[in-house]
């Protein structure tokens, strides 16, 4: 019950900033402010999403050699600055990380 | 106003979806992975189609999904999967000038279609000259292939799910897939202490219940950026 409840809340959330100016409000009352923190959206959400995910061996912030999905990827950060591409980053932070996962025994 | 720039509707929905093609080589395997992440977060393949039918957002699914396998409260979901969807208030406020003449019902259809490739193809092709009548049908177009190949791949990747081995880490692919959209939006330096904030703050409250810090991190890296983009252009001015 409690999951129908988040996943119908989460499409609602979705289609209501979808929809704000489109259907219910006029752009033109739209804060100068808002419009200049809106931009940073991107960076900070993805930050905070890829940070623990890299980062994060068992709970514990650790950039030593034994945490492989960090040097994996940052093998995947090198990559996606240079190809700009979400293929090439996917492959080569999954080669990487399965390589070291077998060589690792 | 010429005929020879004012297309039909058909055309328009062909320019459309030609115009999206190419990007479907991303959509596919990022849909695949969002399907198998649902599974293996403990949601059923119905709940996992379900949110993807009424979400249609990869990034708002996957942080979803995540937070109700740790059964977060309703608020919380809901305030994190706001978050991360922000920017499509930003799209909306933007398509907004385009669309006012259309019909309400139109106007719910698009708002429900919108997404960041169906969005950045609109606004290019809004931007060209030429007084047409049916550049809505260019966006149904773009949007109704990505709906489609988005909606399949999740499908494939709900039911492949429950046969992946998690020795096969690829839940890897999520944050892979992220580190590939996060390079290429750090772009002034603002950008990058919004993005570096974020990832410490992120960090710091990692004990916190339900992922709480990636609503932490994300204000705070925001409120960052915005001080600092504020300070350039007072300074500029």
């Amino acid at each position: 019950m409690s999951t129908w409840l988040a996943i119908v809340g989460v499409g609602a959330t979705t289609f209501l900033l979808r929809a704000s100016f489109i259907v219910f409000a006029d752009p033109q009352r739209f804060p100068r402010i808002f419009r200049q923190a809106l931009a940073f959206v991107p960076p900070a959400v993805l930050a905070a999403i890829v940070a623990p995910g890299i980062l994060l061996n068992q709970g514990r912030v650790d950039v030593s050699a034994d945490n492989l999905r960090w040097l994996a990827g940052l093998v995947a950060i090198a990559v996606a600055a240079v190809t700009r591409s979400v293929m090439a980053s996917i492959v080569s932070g999954m080669g990487v990380l399965w390589f070291l996962q077998w060589a690792m025994g | 106003m010429s005929a020879t720039i004012d297309p039909t509707p058909r055309e328009e929905f062909i320019a459309g979806s030609r115009e999206v093609a190419p990007s479907l080589v991303g959509t596919i395997p990022f849909g695949l992975v969002v399907g198998v992440a649902s599974v293996a977060a403990g949601l059923t393949p119905f709940e996992g189609v379900a949110l993807s039918v009424l979400a249609f957002s990869g990034i708002a699914q996957l942080v979803a999904t995540q937070l109700i396998a740790a059964q977060s409260p309703l608020l919380i979901t809901v305030t994190a999967a706001f978050i991360v969807s922000l920017r499509l208030l930003m799209y909306s406020a933007a398509l907004a000038p385009h669309l006012a003449h259309l019909t309400g019902r139109w106007r719910w259809l698009i708002s429900y279609l919108m997404t960041d490739q169906s969005f950045a193809m609109t606004v290019r092709r809004y931007g060209e000259p030429g007084d047409r009548r049916h550049k809505h049908w260019f966006f149904m177009g773009a949007s109704m292939t990505l709906f489609w190949t988005w909606q399949l791949a999740v499908v494939a990747g709900v039911l492949a799910g429950s046969g992946v081995p998690a020795s096969w880490s690829l839940d890897f692919v999520v944050v892979l897939t992220f580190i590939a959209l996060l390079v290429p939006v750090v772009k002034k330096r603002a950008d990058f202490a919004a993005a570096l904030v974020a990832a410490t703050i992120a960090l710091a409250t990692a004990g916190f219940p339900y992922r709480l810090s990636l609503v932490v991190g994300s204000i705070a890296g925001i409120a960052v950026g915005l001080v600092l983009d504020r300070r350039h252009w007072r300074r500029s001015a």
